[in-house]
């Protein structure tokens, strides 16, 4: 029964967190100057007239009042509408769709290697801390770290693009391509940008899992493991790696909820049709119905990463687990 | 490809010329010239006028997604009209345009005009073009949602009544004299097919591939990523000299160039950054070609609030600008000094005789006249709303804009106007107008606004140039009343320019330069790239055989 009311609560929190994401999603883009018509019709050209414009504005339903139109966005979200966007006159799940796979790959190859090797290079360092590799290690992974994004893509193109040719340096796909071709386009235009967005992200990672096995070997069962006799391998991976993993876990779950965010620089540098260049479009434009959806999008991803993370976390650490038992076990006072 | 004869040219009252009377007098050697085009495409088929090799396909980075080029959303010509055509080509922007999809375009009275087809044209799935697609457009334009080319229908000029005579005949009346019908509106307005469009309620949110008469069709559109483009082999003026064109979207400048010198893409929308010129000039295998592209950044004024609804003031606001400064310093001397005000200069319909001088010391004489001073000696006049201090806000993601935007507001403070530059978002600037919530601020216009002369009209009525009829302007109006009055082309002409002479007098737009744009392509791809007025070098003329776009009129010769 505690742990129905624990989960019940534990949902009532996710769906209160969500309205009120939700909702300052859809007011932070009605809030800054400027809407999408004006930037559209206006500005530039300035073809139309004010009343044009107004006409303009009452065919995307922006001439009613804020609270008319929170009204019909939740209405629409209820139905599973999210509107139709402003610049690309499409229905915003359509475009959202389109956007989405590119980003996940993308993103979720870049978070994957960027978490395997910050956490086996953490792990490296650590173990013979001080060493010359040690310092070696953090020294480079530092200056990767401190260098911009965008300026490690351009390094990236202008080595492998420009000099030695074995890279396309723009786009997600070869637009002649077509079958198999296809597919090997696809792979040689994510490595650049895999690369970028793998190199610009490892810092954080490195530092977190060197610190976590650092921490985790000055522990006393480590010794006690190697006053055992068992092997340094053994010892390296079966104790200190497992146990250092579990902070890194924690921040892989949550970067796994700004994987649908994409990444701005690396996807405008490469000109790859991500969630985080359209996002970044979509804000100069005021585009309101695609932002309100992209937002959604993450919204849903983080609180959907935060749901993995509470549900996976007690099978990594049995500490946890042992604690939910016995809070299960109590009697409800 | 297929052809007919051109219809025989008809005489009447108005202005009139055909496929083989050229627009501005009947040049008997042109009209000779024309005609040998004219047999040769019937009797042989087209060839490249270059000599220059005919590549199956060619790369072309464009900066921007455009949709599935809905016209009544993203707009961009180039593109649009590679898919579209017009009556009269090439656009508002050339020098002599000439009947394209029409045969004939006549003026039989001040508010008639006569327009004959051509026989042979189709839409691409087929059916073929007739006049109920012309008269469709024009009731279209009407009815859909306003876009860039409403006023040529509603407004100025007024289309008020369309006529179907027969198959490849219609007669288009306006409410008032429409001397420019010919030459501007119906060098601008696209036809649509009837047969697609007239079923589609909800037109601005129509995202199916478009379907036109003009040399390619596209056939594919990936959102953020790119457009392919087919040649038309059955297309009217002559088959493409490419078959396909693929154009990746790739918003980024440094992106677009290191694909071009990787040699990804053949051709860019895009202009060089001026650091890039000299490097790509040096390319063996790029060549880097000058164009004068029809648009300018310019100071706009808000002449809705004091002091600057005083044309007088903002007369000494003009005074006070020191455009050779702006061009040397800011664009490097790329480009030209904007000394000779607004409209565009190399538009063919502004006036030659305009000129915008720096002139500080008048400038400052005449902010004296107005009883605007320095009583505090803080070298900031006052005037009755107190200290004259304002903000110019720019685009702070344009770094060049931002320092020009400095150095107008350094220039300002010369003549003792307190002006300090802010940095704004894309979005935010492009409110600034509606809003009305502006002293000044910097951004800059395109060849719609700055070449042709209806729009200019327009942008009166429209809060950019003026707010007609909200804020009165008695003597513009007077002016639009004697434009209206006007019913041929000279003498409408002649009333356009005392109204460019009126405006930049007292300008609510101050142009700050007139740019060069540095095109760059890869010529062992394709050498036939050719400079149309306002739309660079990618467009359809580039991809027609030479003598084709010579005869429409659309290549902008050197020294023009």
């Amino acid at each position: 029964m505690s742990r129905l009311r624990r989960a019940l609560g534990r949902a009532g929190q996710y769906v209160l967190v969500l309205v009120a994401a939700t909702t300052l999603n859809f007011l932070l883009p009605h809030l800054a100057p400027g809407d999408p018509v004006t930037y559209r019709y206006g500005g530039q050209t300035a073809a139309l007239t004010p009343e044009q414009l107004d006409e303009v504005r009452a065919s995307y339903g922006l001439d009613a009042g804020l609270p008319e139109q929170y009204w019909s966005f939740w209405a629409g979200l209820v139905r599973g509408d999210l509107g139709v966007s402003i610049g690309y006159s499409r229905p915003v799940l359509a475009v959202l769709a389109e956007r989405l796979p590119w980003t996940l790959a993308l993103v979720g190859v870049a978070t994957l290697l960027a978490f395997g090797l910050g956490t086996l290079l953490g792990a490296v360092a650590a173990w013979r801390r001080g060493s010359r590799r040690d310092v070696g290690i953090v020294t480079g992974v530092l200056a990767l770290d401190a260098m911009p994004g965008f300026w490690v893509g351009m390094l990236l193109i202008s080595v492998f693009s420009v000099e030695l040719g074995w890279f396309p340096s723009y786009g997600a796909a070869a637009i002649t391509a077509d079958g198999a071709a296809e597919w090997v386009g696809v792979a040689q235009r994510m490595v650049l940008p895999v690369a970028t967005l793998t190199l610009a992200s490892l810092g954080s990672i490195f530092l977190l899992a060197r610190a976590s096995m650092t921490s985790v070997l000055d522990e006393a069962f480590i010794r006690l493991a190697r006053s055992k006799g068992i092997s340094e391998r053994r010892l390296a991976v079966r104790h200190a790696l497992r146990n250092a993993l579990l902070p890194v876990y924690t921040n892989l779950t949550l970067a796994v909820g700004t994987l649908v965010s994409g990444a701005v620089v690396v996807e405008t540098v490469f000109a790859y049709p991500g969630i985080g260049r359209m996002i970044y479009e979509a804000v100069i434009a005021r585009d309101y119905p695609l932002l309100q959806g992209a937002f959604l999008l993450v919204t849903v991803g983080v609180l959907a990463a935060n749901l993995l993370a509470d549900l996976t976390y007690p099978l990594l650490d049995p500490r946890v687990r042992r604690s939910e038992a016995v809070e299960a076990r109590e009697p409800a006072r | 490809m297929t052809r007919s004869a051109d219809t025989p040219a008809t005489t009447g009252p108005g202005r009139s010329w055909t496929c083989s009377l050229p627009l501005h007098g009947v040049h008997p050697v042109r009209r000779v010239a024309f005609a040998v085009l004219a047999a040769a495409l019937v009797a042989g088929g087209c060839s490249a006028g270059t000599g220059t090799a005919q590549p199956d396909q060619l790369r072309i980075a464009v900066a921007e997604d455009f949709g599935p080029l809905n016209i009544l959303n993203q707009s961009e010509d180039p593109l649009t009209f590679l898919v579209y055509d017009r009556l009269v080509a090439p656009s508002p922007y050339a020098q002599d345009p000439q009947p394209w999809l029409a045969t004939e375009v006549r003026n039989v009275d001040p508010k008639t005009w006569m327009i004959s087809l051509r026989e042979d044209v189709t839409w691409h799935d087929g059916e073929p073009l007739t006049a109920q697609d012309v008269a469709f457009t024009v009731s279209w334009f009407k009815e859909v949602p306003s876009g860039t080319y409403t006023h040529h229908i509603t407004t100025v000029p007024h289309i008020a009544q369309v006529e179907v005579l027969d198959t490849y005949q219609v007669r288009l009346t306006c409410a008032y004299a429409c001397p420019f019908l010919g030459t501007v509106t119906l060098a601008h307005v696209p036809i649509m097919p009837e047969h697609i469009w007239s079923g589609i309620e909800e037109p601005t949110r129509h995202t199916e591939l478009p379907v036109g008469t003009g040399p390619y069709r596209l056939v594919s559109h990936e959102p953020g990523q790119g457009y392919r483009f087919e040649a038309n082999p059955d297309y009217f003026a002559g088959e493409p000299l490419v078959e396909t064109l693929l154009m990746p979207i790739i918003p980024n400048p440094t992106t677009t160039f290191t694909a071009l010198r990787t040699g990804e893409i053949d051709a860019a929308t895009q202009f060089l950054p001026p650091e890039l010129v000299e490097q790509f000039r040096n390319a063996d295998d790029i060549e880097v070609i000058t164009t004068t592209p029809l648009q300018f950044p310019e100071l706009r004024i808000n002449y809705r609030r004091a002091p600057f609804d005083d044309p007088e003031f903002r007369r000494a606001l003009s005074m006070a600008i020191d455009r050779r400064e702006l061009n040397d310093t800011v664009w490097l001397g790329k480009g030209r000094v904007a000394d000779r005000g607004y409209p565009h200069p190399d538009s063919p319909w502004t006036n030659p005789e305009l000129r915008t001088t720096y002139q500080p010391q008048a400038a400052r004489q005449l902010l004296d006249r107005l009883g605007f001073t320095d009583a505090d000696g803080d070298g900031v006049r006052e005037g009755p709303g107190g200290p004259l201090s304002y903000t110019i806000y720019v685009d702070g993601s344009v770094p060049v804009r931002v320092r020009a935007t400095q150095l107008v507001a350094e220039q300002l403070r010369e003549i003792g106007i307190g002006a300090r530059a802010e940095t704004i978002d894309t979005g935010a600037l492009s409110n600034l107008l509606d809003s009305k919530e502006y002293d000044l601020y910097l951004d800059s216009i395109g060849a719609h606004g700055v070449a042709d002369p209806t729009q200019f009209i327009m942008s009166h009525f429209s809060g950019y140039l003026w707010d007609l009829p909200e804020v009165p302007y008695p003597a513009f109006q007077a002016l639009f009343g004697e434009w209206k009055a006007a019913e041929t082309i000279e003498a409408r002409a002649g009333v356009s320019w005392r109204m460019q002479e009126l405006f930049n007098s007292r300008p609510t737009a101050i142009p700050l330069h007139y740019p060069s744009g540095e095109l760059g392509y890869r010529p062992e791809a394709y050498d036939g790239w050719v400079e149309s007025p306002g739309y660079g070098l990618v467009h359809k003329w580039s991809l027609l055989p030479r003598e084709v776009a010579q005869g429409a009129g659309a290549i902008l010769e050197p020294g023009r």
